[in-house]
């Protein structure tokens, strides 16, 4: 059964992506596209003629996705977070590779970006994963989710999560990676056809990588963790729609002032 | 303990057979089967077991005191000629104390050598990298623009140095090991100083004052350990406890700071970077800074429940952030390198002072993997300096196309340092988990383990903004025909990534864990993908798309640097932490 969860976590994620276009065109008072409107941008990318750069530069972008799609496997059978923190690294890193492989500078500039935004959030995430397994007393998800009261020891650190939730989603303020005005797209500039829609297809799965932190906060109740999710989803769309990009070095300031505060009390407040 | 012998005798017989035969072949056939023999020697130390003993008899003790005098009055006369007060100072001190010592000295003891099991362990290391440094540095001889003598001196001078720091392991007295100690600081010094120009001069001299300072260190430490316990060897002091043991373990752990070129000494290891490539990669990443690691884990039973321990690990963890951070405002390759040794050093020292038997092995385990990745990275960039004449990032851009094989061991070496399943991201990967095991205990591991997340995460910056140099091609360059790299370098470089890939293999079958072979496959797959999908030449080609411009275009590098008070902020919070390790040794 979880295997058919694994296999389907592309399409999980689509169905995220696409309601959240409908959401976001709600909020603004538009009628906004149907909520299958990913998939029919996959039939029209396939149909599409491909072009590409070079060979290495397109298979970075299939090699980003499969290893995202391993570490959403990993989630899906309860393995260790730190693992799962790193595999998502790595994954991120061949995109960022991918990004300098070419000599664009819309490319270059989108992987710098992307490297600013791993140095943001990767601190964060590996202190929830801890937080998680000072409460729980382990790092593998299945474990975490047998336990319960996370929200209320750890309330500081879920909100330090959810202040990165908008990097991984690419929601304003934080959406320096993509910034379409600005550097059209980053990394993703240079593909087209085929590898962009492995591409497109990543970012589904970031939706659940990153949702997927979200829900741990619910524990062993599945009400508290889908409430959660709903939540934090709602908020963000919220908030992208309300405010302005801020400048990449902000982002970072902002992420180690501010969430990286609240992560360490929260985790004093535990210990002492 | 034959074996142990060999380790020592056989680079110095290499160093004379060096000095006679000529360039070229024979060379390489001399440092070739040294890097063999010494290496296959060490590999069945490794797997032998027992711990060794040898009692040095008074006559080579005698001869040991004599060349430790003629040593100091040499670091005299050098601050002599050169005018430099601080290392005529340091070595005045050293002389007297030294003297003191050797007068008040006892004469029984345990044996001064003693090959344990963390001996033989930086056997593998010093043996393994150092052979292929010296495999490497012949052909990089080959083209350096001085006397045919000076080339084979040089040469010698590393071997020499190899049998030293397998001397320096197995040292069992302090006195001993002072005296290996201010051997490592004299080829430091030499070899720094071996283009004999201007700023080489200063730097050796700068090299030469502040590992003094752990000299003085080690001596006073020493001194104590005398007065308190009547003892100047490591396993009878570490056996002692109450009065003023950790006054003197103290004291030598500030020795590993020296060494380890933490902040604030990092600058005698930051101008070792004029010297030779080959000396960078063999005295100042791979093996030599690996005392200071050594020496903490040396010192671990003392330090493990201590607050000296405390202190230490919290410096080094400190040091681990600080360093990667400054290395974002450099630009210099070897530089930047450097600054990524220091920090990692402060991680291991971390590590190896918190104690506990798993962040033992993680040090260990993090110095091997480190020395393979380092050495890998020091050389390349040898490689780069010597047949693209290139030193600076800047000038490094778009080296992809003039030379991918070099570019690619250099992003190996980045991957190895930072991905999954490499040897040095593991070790930092379980470290994470087993310093969150202790944080209920001891809450103030809580700056350890977040100077770990953000350090790693700083690192990633760093050495990825490096690849986006090499990497990033501007449009206006001609692609010009790619240099071969000549099989002198070739070879040292193949064989470190092929024994990083084997470390990587062996540590993860260490584990016994399914879930950690997992996290290799991964990057199996990644390496397999071009095998994968193979028709890549159906799918059309088209240039970058630059928004209508036709200027060439130059992507611009990320720098970050500290304001200078900041700067200034942590070099004198890191100069009062390392006071404070003795101050905090004295009244504990």
């Amino acid at each position: 059964m979880i295997w058919v969860w694994i296999a389907l976590a592309p399409i999980l994620g689509g169905l995220a992506y696409g309601g959240e276009r409908v959401l976001r065109a709600r909020m603004q008072r538009r009628q906004g596209p149907p909520i299958l409107q990913p998939f029919y941008d996959m039939f029209k990318l396939l149909d599409k003629r491909t072009l590409i750069v070079h060979a290495p530069h397109a298979l970075l972008a299939l090699a980003h996705f499969f290893v995202l799609w391993f570490s959403i496997a990993a989630i899906f059978l309860g393995w260790n977070l730190l693992y799962i923190i790193f595999l998502h690294l790595f994954a991120q890193i061949l995109l960022i590779l991918a990004g300098y492989s070419v000599r664009s500078v819309y490319s270059h500039l989108g992987s710098n970006r992307e490297l600013l935004m791993v140095v943001a959030y990767e601190p964060i995430l590996i202190l929830v994963a801890v937080g998680l397994y000072l409460v729980s007393g382990s790092f593998e998800i299945a474990e975490i989710l047998t336990r319960d009261h996370y929200l209320l020891q750890l309330p500081l650190l879920f909100i330090a999560l959810v202040m990165i939730v908008p990097i991984k989603v690419k929601k304003s303020p934080f959406d320096v990676g993509e910034a379409h005005q600005e550097i059209v797209g980053g990394v993703e500039i240079e593909y087209s056809g085929v590898f962009y829609e492995f591409l497109y297809m990543s970012r589904f799965l970031e939706y659940i990588f990153i949702y997927s932190f979200v829900y741990l906060f619910g524990g062993e109740s599945h009400w508290i963790g889908a409430v959660l999710v709903a939540g934090v989803f709602l908020l963000v769309n919220l908030v992208d729609n309300a405010t302005a990009r801020v400048r990449a070095s902000h982002m970072v300031k902002i992420i180690y002032s501010v969430a990286m505060s609240l992560a360490v009390l929260n985790l004093l407040g535990i210990l002492l | 303990m034959n074996m142990v012998l060999a380790l020592v005798l056989l680079p110095i017989i290499a160093a004379f057979l060096v000095l006679l035969v000529p360039f070229g072949r024979a060379q390489y056939a001399v440092s070739g089967a040294v890097l063999a023999l010494l290496s296959g020697v060490a590999f069945a130390l490794y797997n032998s077991f027992g711990i060794f003993t040898f009692q040095l008899s008074p006559i080579m003790n005698i001869m040991i005191v004599a060349a430790d005098v003629v040593l100091l009055l040499f670091f005299l006369y050098q601050g002599k000629v050169f005018n430099h007060p601080k290392v005529m100072a340091l070595a005045a001190v050293q002389l007297v104390l030294y003297g003191y010592i050797e007068s008040i000295v006892p004469a029984a003891g345990t044996a001064e050598i003693v090959v344990d099991e963390l001996s033989k362990f930086m056997f593998l290391i010093i043996n393994g990298v150092g052979g292929i440094i010296v495999l490497y540095s012949v052909k990089y001889m080959e083209d350096e623009p001085t006397s045919p003598l000076k080339k084979r001196l040089f040469i010698g001078a590393l071997l020499v140095f190899l049998s030293v720091m397998n001397l320096i392991v197995v040292a069992n007295s302090i006195l001993l090991f002072f005296f290996l100690f201010e051997m490592t600081t004299l080829a430091s010094y030499l070899l720094i100083a071996f283009r004999d120009d201007e700023v080489s001069r200063a730097n050796a001299l700068k090299a030469l004052w502040m590992n003094q300072i752990g000299g003085v260190v080690i001596l006073v430490g020493a001194l104590i350990a005398i007065i308190g316990f009547k003892t100047v060897m490591f396993d009878t002091l570490l056996q002692s406890s109450g009065g003023m043991v950790l006054f003197s373990i103290a004291l030598l752990s500030m020795a590993a700071l020296v060494k380890g070129a933490s902040i604030p000494f990092e600058g005698w290891l930051l101008g070792a970077m004029v010297a030779p490539t080959p000396v960078s990669a063999m005295l100042h990443s791979a093996t030599m800074v690996k005392i200071a690691p050594y020496l903490i884990l040396k010192l671990s039973p003392a330090l493990a429940v201590s607050m000296v321990g405390g202190m230490i690990s919290i410096i080094g963890a400190l040091v681990f952030v600080a360093a990667s951070y400054l290395a974002l405002s450099r630009s210099v390759l070897k530089e930047i390198l450097g600054y990524s040794t220091v920090a990692l050093l402060g991680l291991m020292m971390a590590l190896a002072a918190i104690g506990s038997e798993e962040s033992i092995n993680l040090a260990m385990a993090l110095m091997l993997f480190h020395a393979l990745s380092k050495a890998l990275l020091f050389l390349s960039a040898g490689v780069l300096e010597r047949v693209h004449h290139a030193k600076n990032i800047e000038e490094m851009k778009g080296m992809v196309s003039r030379s991918p094989k070099t570019v690619g061991f250099i992003l190996f070496g980045f991957v190895s340092l930072t991905l999954p399943p490499f040897g040095l991201f593991m070790g930092k990967l379980f470290a994470i988990s087993s310093v969150a095991s202790l944080l209920k205990e001891h809450p103030s591991n809580l700056i350890i383990l977040l100077a770990l997340i953000v350090g790693s995460a700083l690192m990633v910056l760093l050495y990825f903004k490096v690849a986006s140099a090499l990497l990033s091609a501007p449009c206006d360059v001609e692609v010009s025909p790619a240099i071969v790299i000549p099989n002198g370098f070739n070879v040292p470089l193949v064989l470190l990534s092929v024994f990083i890939v084997i470390g990587a293999l062996g540590y993860i079958m260490m584990q016994h864990n399914i879930f950690v072979v997992m996290l290799a496959l991964p990057m199996v797959f990644v390496f397999a993908l071009p095998a994968i999908v193979r028709r890549m030449d159906r799918y059309d080609r088209s240039q970058p798309y630059h928004c209508g411009e036709k200027e060439p275009f130059d992507a611009a590098l990320v720098y970050y640097a500290p304001s200078e008070k900041i700067e200034k902020i942590v070099y004198w919070g890191f100069g009062f932490l390392f006071v404070a390790v003795a101050i905090i040794g004295a009244v504990s």
